[in-house]
């Protein structure tokens, strides 16, 4: 009898460890999908990798039209359309050269910019230019959390992280006046949906954005 | 002449024990668990056959025995018969009481091992006013686990949890909901050290000669003082040796992990003394996680020494000297790569601890434990940037702590036990993140007295005083009853309290992370310098009000209370509920109180939380069948910060509002919005199945734990709490088994483990590794 018993158990249990050996889990962390067919997608663009807060980090300017780094001695033209700046090159700024805020200050650029608190897909068309004249920032970068904040990014104050604000977007207009909308979506390599490390590598950049060619406000993205 | 010829014969075996004339009597009074005298048990000196039954009260004399080393056996229907050892003088009258424990508790792993005379600790930790459980040597073997984390996190309301925010290497114990700083551990009833940002890395800890593991869950500051706020975790190394015999272990399996033990251990002296000496090898290639990572782990690899013994030796029938000895030493190197970015992370850390101690028996119930204990504890942990060669500096120090203490107890009328101690402390830190080394004394008496009114009724109570050379002097008492109506049923009820001294870290830290945000962290002795040195040289944007209140932190403290209930229907099953609820104030948290230019936070530290961590642990255990025993526990927690609760509630404050991603705009936080404090699962399971087939030496176990789904970081936007559109780590189920089987006489036992048999992996949860198979093989000599 107890022998039966024991056999039965023993069956039981090489039965149930083979079914769990050839099946296995894991939970996956879902990255947000970017692609709509229109914008363009820039992975991973690395900022002034290997500094640190006490080295400081070297502004690098981007042109949306070349979707490409523009080099500094084009600091002072319509070359480029957004600056990286200052603390881990996370400051975006525009390229104004009239607004002594700007990196483009004493050049020809005619950005400007404008935080809408709505999702990438849902801003469809761009504010009247006095909205972009009131407009009172001129980068975004760390988020205070305050009611009229702007940042981009804010950090957790447990695990240290930074952290992508959701649903902001920011409306602008490119150094040679054109509108555009931009979605900044992480400054750590590969853009993961959680950083899960106090040094994931940064910074390199993950955004997307949209450049209405023809003139227009028309900044919707979906077909 | 009557016992002439088994003297003989004893003689022949036993060429230590001389034969001398004048004989010596032995007496006592026998025991069960409970303190309950067991009357008609049988007490035999094995080797002369002489003996009796006990009385009424228990009690047992034995006359006219000769001097020497004898075993002497207890039987009694309804307890198991075990063998204590004793050593008799010429005319000595040797007072021995005698414990045994109850064979109807078969169920509870509590008693399976005899208890033996601690002499480490007069004060027994199953006997203190909070609920404690006891993780035995069997329990252990069983599953077959390595290293204490593993082992822990299989307990009911015990989490491993790594401490994102303190960097890879930052892991630690969970209990009852409060992080890894307010659990004490403890080493044969001494304080290890050695600490992360608070977080005690148990895997620095083979399991490997571990007698036990014994777990106080709530406030035990009264016995243990600072840090034991939520509970102690005691590691109870060998204590008695009584035959010569070596073994030897290995274990193979995933991940390249090796764990290699041999342990020698023996009488001498005739018997007089006694020691082992143990060695351990560990090593694994470690685990990753994170699918982003080319190169490295998550769980980092490392290589392990660890040698620990004991010596003890009677100086005489009262007097006994024990020694106790630890080296560990690990050595860590995690290469890591995400597709470029390579840095080399590395970790060396020795820690050692070592204890006298002088036992002396005065009789009548009157014991006496004088101790001295050392531990040091130094760890070197930096990351290297291999594109700029730059160091990103880690946890560097070396800490101290001497420790002096007497411990009494003495035993009245058989029902009342009072143990005190007192002691002073004295500690030693020398971290690379201070300025200059730091060091803090304190002084202590503590009292505790078990007193069993009647068979219905037991009370616990106790109290402590420390004097902290920083802090002053503290009060800790503690108070606990337990009543049993009906035989089945006992009902237990506790009140004790907690402090926890705030750490050097909170006092002293200087520290930016230059690599990880670029954030800094003051401790509040150095903040207003600090600052000023940040605001010369022009990095701050803003300082906030509450930077006036940086100031002299105080301890932190709480309230525990306790009660449940135990019930055992039928001998084979068995089970307790307990709702608790701690109370904490003046908790230590950090707070911004500084803006850089970039936006940076500077922090410091100070009293402002108010948290309570409340719930239910639920333990059951049941023999289902001869040799299969089914044991399960659950454990509901709800841990959060009144503070948050205080401002959701009256719609002011930085919790009021909570951004709903749905809506696209911020609206009135609900106290219903908030989960609690990260990290925290709001329930937690496990069930065991264990079966034992004694004719065929085989044993096996198959388990299951539940983590319940518990909060990680913000994502949606910062409003400081955990809402639900925060990031979670989903729940899940992990699987563990092993199966043993004892050959050759006993000697040798194979056994083949499998951890998360589901292969279940997260990047949320680093420190949790794959699926997990080992093979070992343990040898005994002799």
């Amino acid at each position: 009898m107890k022998m039966i018993k024991y056999n039965y158990l023993k069956t039981l249990l090489i039965a149930v460890t083979s079914t769990l050996l050839i099946s296995s889990c894991t939970k996956d962390q879902v990255k947000p999908q970017l692609q709509d067919g229109k914008s363009t997608i820039v992975n991973d663009l690395p900022g002034d990798v290997g500094k640190t807060i006490n080295t400081g980090f070297r502004t690098f300017y981007f042109s949306f039209s070349t979707n490409a780094k523009v080099d500094s001695s084009q600091k002072k033209t319509s070359q480029w359309d957004i600056a990286f700046a200052k603390e881990y090159n996370s400051y975006v700024s525009i390229n104004n050269g009239t607004n002594d805020a700007s990196y483009g200050f004493g050049g020809t650029g005619k950005g400007s910019m404008v935080v809408v608190n709505k999702a990438y897909d849902q801003v469809t068309e761009a504010p009247a230019d006095d909205v972009f004249t009131t407009s009172s920032i001129t980068s975004a970068g760390w988020d205070s959390g305050s009611g009229d904040a702007s940042g981009w990014y804010f950090y957790d104050l447990k695990t240290h992280l930074a952290i992508p604000v959701k649903n902001r977007t920011y409306v602008l207009r490119t150094a040679d006046g054109k509108y555009a909308k931009l979605e900044m979506v992480s400054m750590y390599k590969g853009a993961p949906a959680v950083v899960t490390d106090l040094n994931w590598p940064a910074p390199y950049f993950t955004f997307r954005y949209y450049v209405q060619q023809d003139g227009s406000r028309n900044l919707s993205t979906k077909d | 002449m009557k016992y002439f010829l088994p003297l003989l014969v004893m003689l022949l075996h036993f060429n230590h024990i001389q034969a001398q004339s004048s004989s010596a009597q032995i007496q006592g009074t026998v025991t069960d668990d409970k303190g309950n005298a067991v009357a008609g048990a049988a007490v035999t000196v094995i080797q002369t056959g002489q003996g009796g039954a006990t009385t009424e009260k228990g009690q047992y004399t034995i006359n006219n025995v000769a001097a020497g080393a004898y075993h002497i056996r207890i039987n009694a229907i309804g307890y198991h018969s075990i063998v204590v050892k004793a050593t008799l003088k010429a005319n000595e009258h040797l007072v021995l009481p005698i414990r045994v424990e109850s064979d109807m508790n078969m169920l509870n792993e509590v008693n399976i091992n005899t208890k033996k005379y601690n002499p480490d600790n007069l004060i027994d930790l199953q006997r203190t006013p909070m609920p404690s459980m006891v993780i035995t040597r069997k329990q252990i073997e069983q599953m077959g686990s390595r290293r204490l984390d593993e082992v822990l996190k299989e307990q009911t309301g015990l989490a491993i949890v790594n401490d994102i925010g303190s960097g890879a290497r930052a892991i630690g114990l969970q209990m009852q909901g409060f992080d890894s700083g307010y659990t004490m551990i403890l080493i044969d009833g001494q304080p290890m050290t050695g600490r992360n940002s608070g977080n005690f890395d148990l895997s620095r800890i083979t399991v490997a000669n571990i007698e036990r593991i014994e777990i106080i869950k709530g406030a035990s500051s009264c016995l243990f003082g600072s840090d034991a706020m939520a509970g102690v975790v005691n590691i109870v190394t060998r204590q008695h040796v009584s035959q010569s015999q070596g073994m030897a272990g290995v274990r193979y399996g995933t991940f390249n992990t090796v764990d290699a033990n041999l342990v020698g251990e023996s009488p001498f002296a005739n018997g007089k003394g006694s020691g082992y000496i143990a060695g351990n090898y560990y090593r694994t290639d470690g685990f990753n996680a994170n699918p982003y990572l080319s190169e490295g782990k998550t769980a980092p690899p490392y290589t392990s020494y660890t040698l620990q013994g004991r010596a003890k030796y009677m100086l005489s029938t009262v007097n006994t000297l024990n020694f106790t000895g630890r080296f560990a030493s690990r050595h860590s190197v995690n290469d890591k790569s995400y597709t470029g970015s390579p840095t080399k992370d590395k970790l060396d850390e020795d820690d050692l601890n070592g204890s006298a101690v002088l036992n002396t028996n005065l009789g009548r119930g009157l014991r006496i434990k004088s101790q001295y204990y050392l531990t040091r504890y130094s760890t070197g942990q930096n990351i290297t940037d291999l594109t700029s060669n730059e160091i990103i500096p880690g946890n560097n120090f070396t800490q101290y702590l001497h420790r002096g203490e007497v411990q009494a107890s003495k035993t009245w009328f058989n029902s009342l036990v009072v143990t005190s101690g007192i002691g002073t402390q004295y500690e030693t830190m020398d971290n690379d993140a201070y300025q200059g080394g730091k060091h803090q004394q304190n002084s202590f008496f503590y009292s505790q007295g078990d007193w069993k009114v009647s068979d219905k009724v037991g009370m616990i109570g106790g109290f402590r005083v420390e004097h902290h050379s920083r802090y002053g002097s503290s009060l800790t008492p503690s108070f606990g009853i337990n009543y049993q109506p009906v035989k089945m049923l006992v009902l237990k009820a506790a009140v004790a309290t907690g402090f926890k001294t705030p750490d050097f870290r909170q006092l002293y830290l200087v520290f930016t992370n230059f690599a990880g945000g670029g954030y800094t962290v003051l401790g509040t002795e150095q903040f207003a310098a600090e600052l000023k040195k940040l605001q010369d040289a022009g990095e701050i944007s803003a300082v906030f009000p509450n930077a006036s209140k940086v100031s002299k932190l105080k301890p932190e403290r709480s309230v525990s209370y306790s009660a449940g209930f135990t019930l055992t229907p039928a001998p084979s099953f068995k089970i307790d509920v307990n709702g608790f609820y701690n109370n904490v104030h003046n908790f230590i948290n950090t707070d911004q109180v500084a803006s850089k230019k970039g936006g940076q936070q500077v922090f410091s530290y100070f009293n402002i939380d108010k948290a309570f961590l409340s719930g239910l642990d639920v333990g059951f255990s049941w023999i289902a069948a001869k040799g299969l025993t089914i044991a399960g526990g659950y454990q509901l927690l709800y841990a959060k910060d009144r503070g948050v609760i205080d401002s959701i509630k009256t719609g002011t404050g930085n919790y009021a509002k909570v951004y709903d991603p749905n809506l696209g705009a911020d609206r009135r936080s609900k106290v219903s919005d908030y989960f609690g404090l990260t990290n925290r699962s709001r329930h937690m399971a496990n069930i065991r199945f264990s079966y034992e087939y004694e004719p065929k030496g085989i044993t096996g176990t198959f388990r299951v734990n539940y983590r319940g789904k518990y909060g990680f970081q913000e994502s949606n936007r910062s409003n400081g709490f955990l809402d639900p559109y925060d990031t979670y780590v989903a729940g899940f189920f992990l699987l563990n088994a092993s199966i043993q089987k004892i050959l050759l006489n006993k000697h040798m036992a194979v056994q083949l483990t499998a951890d998360n048999i589901l292969n279940y992996r997260d990047m949320l949860m680093p420190g949790q590794p794959g699926r997990m198979i080992l093979a070992g093989l343990n040898y005994r000599f002799f």
